[in-house]
Order: structure tokens, then C-alpha cells, then sequence
């Protein structure tokens, strides 16, 4: 009897405990109003890839706790709204579909490369910021690679209440709206996208650099020509090593 | 049965307790104005943070404030919620793409639909806030304990929080700055404990959103003859 009283007292304290070592924040799915732009004439595939219907960053903050945040497909509820709002049609494609099934006039393949974030204590200033950098490679209608964007993007949200799960969350929804305001605004200057309503690029880049769109293709860096065209960074504190 | 003598002294006890309850506060509101002001009951204003992206840090519930503080007394005007007006013009006035000067508002406008779009919320004021509320400085100690035959807490702790705001109004009719409003307050709050705790706060951020939109109703309310 004894021993279960104490079993049932200590349990609330080892519960406590171990809720203060982890922290962890679901991410709600990101509302990206209607941009007050024209439609690409454009009819476009996106190709979602794995990681964007269930991403999870980990990381352990040091003299701080562990801290999960799960923001489950809102990447992919991020670019497939977005990209319905900017082009003409749109078609959304698994990572598991040959793009060579489809017809489009461009087919863009959202990547996460980094998702970093800072709290109050590691900042000094009372508030959460979350910088992520996202990739788009865009390809033509032929296969070819087209364009291969960058995309820093940050959010911050002040600290309220005591744990910050709530600000976290709100900084993370933040950065994806950052994301898509730089989408938005920048693509044609970055990419210059809306040549491709005309078909195929007219001069395929080098062999050693043509991309067959299918879905086995590896990721690969940038080229002098993307530099040159495509690469538009931005975003203020960059991202931390 | 109450008598008027009694309730004199009631009332007397209360508002004596009230002030006696609150810290110490000073206030500064300053507006320089640059252009005429006018507003219909048509027209409304919003009010809007400067950009994280340029280092702001004002607080969310600040402008919540004051867009509430705008909407009432005897120069109430139509304020717009900032969040209804950013989803509306997205992605321009999002924190990285929201012109930072006057001199962007033209090339804003010539934008497709941009124009269009910001006629129809029938904003004709744009109120930029800049500042924050930051504690300057505290001093004191207080501890507190408890046993078996109950707690108290002793000592004495006191703080400073210095709120410092400016508003920067621009007109989109004109596109133009029309001039600015700022608000200064200094609060300081004390914290004295026998046995009980008794907590005199300064509502310093408070006290700063009341000031700055009081000035702001009569910056813009101005007639034209100003």
C-alpha cells in the first residue's frame, strides 16, 4: 500500500521532470493569402519530395532543453498553395511520379536544406527567430535544368508565456510567409521563368550539367551559369554553423 | 442605511488606494508634422510595425493597443486590423518587401492591382510604429518563505521601464510622409513586502499606447488650416 502511494507521488515529479528536458512544437498548416500579382501564363508541375509531408528538425540546445519541431506537411501545403496562387495550372506530382508522364512547361522541385532556429536565452532579446532555406530547382519542358534558386527565409515572434512553444510555432509559420513574399516577389528577377512559356530553353546548358527531370536525378550544386541567372540570396543573420 | 458622508469617505478610500497602487510614470508625446492632415469617415488608417527584417522589436500587442486606443473617445477613427491589411496587399507589405521610405510607395502603386486593392480597403493613412518598452533598471531584494506554520515574503524591489515610441504617418493619397508623432514615458515600479507582497506597477507600455494614440487622433484630425 506504502509502496504504491509513493509510486503514485513520485510519478507526477518524474512526469515534470522529463517534460522539462524536451519541448516540443507542432507547426499548424500555413494560410498563404491570394498575392496581388498576375498569373504566370504558365502550366507548371511541382514535385514534392519526401521530407516536405513530414519534416522534423531536432536539436538540443546546450544548458537548455531538447527541443522537437515537427512541421509536418506544412511545407508542402506552403508551396502547393503558393504555386496555385502564381501560375495558370497547376499539377501536383509524388516523388514516385516520372515527370516524363506529364505534360507542363515547368517542373519545380522544392528542397529544405536548413532549418535553424534561436530562443530568448541564446539571442538575448525576447524573442523566437527561425531562419530555413529552401532550394528550387526548376526544370523546362525538355528535361533541362533551368534555373537553381536559394531561398533564405526568417521569421521572429516574441516571447509570450513561459514555455514559448506558442511564439516558436508562430515564428516558424513567419519564415515560411517570408519565403513565400521573397517567392513571390522575386522569381521572375531570379529566374526569369516566364521565358518558358515559349517552350524549352533554346540552348540546353553543357552535357555534364543537363538534369533529366525524373525522380531519381541527385541533387547537385550550383553551376556559374545558375549563379549568373538564378541565385538570389537573401535573408539577415544567415545561418548559424 | 448609507449616509452620503459614508459613501464620500468610501469613494475617498478608493481613489486613494487606486493611486497609491500605481508607480510613478512620466510622459512625453511629441508630433512634428510635415503636411496637412485630413481624414473622412470614409477613409481609415492602419497601423503597421517597421520591419523585424530592419531591427524593430515592437511588441504585437503594443499596436493591438493602439489600434484599439484609435477606435475610441471623441476622435475615434476607422482603423483597419494590420493582419486583415497585410493578407490583403500580400506579399507587399510583408516585413522583407513593405517599402521602407515614402520614395517606394510609387513604384508600390504602379505594381498590378497594387493600386486597385488599396483603394478598396479605403486606407487612407499608413501608421508605421518603430520602439519598444525595455526595463532601464531595477534594484532591491525580496525573499520569500514558507513552512509548516505558513509563508511571508520581506524586503523591498523596484524597476524602471522606459517605453519609446514614434509613429510615422504616411498619406497614400499624396504618398508623402505627413510627419510624425512620438511618445516618451518613463514608469518606475516598486515592490515593498511585509509578510505580504504589495505591488505598485507602473503601466508604463500602457500608458504609451494611450498617449501616442490620443496625439495621433488629433495629428490627423487636424483641419486643413493647420
Amino acid at each position: 500500500m506504502i509502496v504504491r502511494l509513493r509510486t503514485a507521488l513520485l510519478l507526477p515529479f518524474v512526469a515534470l521532470f522529463v517534460a522539462a528536458c524536451s519541448t516540443n512544437v507542432a507547426v499548424d498548416m500555413p494560410t498563404i493569402p491570394v498575392p496581388v500579382v498576375t498569373k504566370y501564363p504558365l502550366d507548371v508541375a511541382v514535385r514534392i519530395p519526401p521530407d516536405f509531408k513530414s519534416f522534423v528538425h531536432e536539436e538540443e540546445v546546450i544548458g537548455s532543453s531538447e527541443w522537437t519541431i515537427d512541421l509536418g506537411r506544412a511545407n508542402e501545403v506552403l508551396f502547393v498553395q503558393l504555386f496555385g496562387h502564381l501560375f495558370d495550372n497547376l499539377q501536383v506530382l509524388s516523388a514516385t511520379d516520372d515527370p516524363r508522364d506529364f505534360t507542363f512547361d515547368a517542373l519545380i522541385e522544392p528542397r529544405i536544406e536548413g532549418f535553424e532556429f534561436s530562443t530568448p536565452k541564446q539571442s538575448q532579446t525576447e524573442a523566437f527567430a527561425v531562419w530555413v532555406r529552401y532550394r528550387l530547382t526548376i526544370y523546362d519542358s525538355a528535361g533541362n535544368r533551368f534555373a537553381n534558386w536559394p531561398v533564405a527565409a526568417y521569421g521572429k515572434s516574441q516571447k509570450e508565456g513561459l514555455g514559448g512553444t506558442l511564439s516558436l510555432q508562430r515564428a516558424a509559420i513567419l519564415a515560411m510567409r517570408d519565403a513565400a513574399a521573397l517567392i513571390v516577389s522575386q522569381m521572375e528577377k531570379a529566374t526569369g521563368l516566364s521565358a518558358l512559356a515559349d517552350g524549352p530553353m533554346a540552348t540546353p546548358p553543357a552535357a555534364e550539367e543537363e538534369l533529366v527531370a525524373d525522380s531519381n536525378a541527385k541533387p547537385e550544386g550550383l553551376t556559374a551559369e545558375d549563379s549568373a541567372r538564378a541565385v538570389f540570396i537573401t535573408g539577415l543573420g544567415g545561418f548559424k554553423k | 442605511m448609507t449616509t452620503p458622508g459614508k459613501n464620500i469617505f468610501r469613494t475617498t478610500v478608493v481613489l486613494a488606494s487606486t493611486v497609491a497602487m500605481s508607480g510613478c510614470i512620466t510622459a512625453r508625446m511629441e508630433d512634428e508634422r510635415q503636411g496637412l492632415t485630413s481624414i473622412t469617415d470614409s477613409e481609415s488608417v492602419v497601423i503597421m510595425a517597421k520591419s523585424y527584417h530592419l531591427g524593430n522589436e515592437t511588441e504585437q500587442d503594443y499596436i493591438t493597443c493602439v489600434e484599439e486606443a484609435m477606435q475610441r473617445g471623441q476622435g475615434k477613427l476607422h482603423v483597419m486590423p494590420h493582419k486583415e491589411f497585410i493578407d490583403a496587399l500580400f506579399p507587399w507589405f510583408e516585413p522583407r518587401t513593405a517599402p521602407a521610405e515614402t520614395k517606394g510607395l510609387a513604384k508600390l502603386m504602379a505594381r498590378p492591382g497594387v493600386a486597385k486593392k488599396l483603394s478598396e480597403t479605403g486606407v487612407r493613412y499608413i501608421i508605421w510604429l518603430d520602439g519598444d518598452t525595455e526595463r532601464v533598471d531595477q534594484g532591491g531584494s525580496l525573499s520569500c518563505a514558507a513552512g509548516p506554520g505558513g509563508g511571508g515574503c520581506f524586503g523591498f524591489a523596484w524597476w524602471q521601464n522606459d517605453a519609446d515610441y514614434k509613429a510615422s504617418v504616411w498619406d497614400l493619397q499624396g504618398q508623402e510622409s505627413v510627419g510624425s508623432v512620438s511618445a516618451d514615458v518613463s514608469g518606475t515600479s516598486y515592490l515593498p513586502a511585509l509578510v505580504i507582497p504589495i505591488p505598485l506597477i507602473a503601466r508604463t507600455q500602457t500608458a504609451a499606447c494611450k498617449g501616442l494614440a490620443t496625439q495621433l487622433q488629433a495629428f490627423l484630425i487636424s483641419d486643413e488650416t493647420a
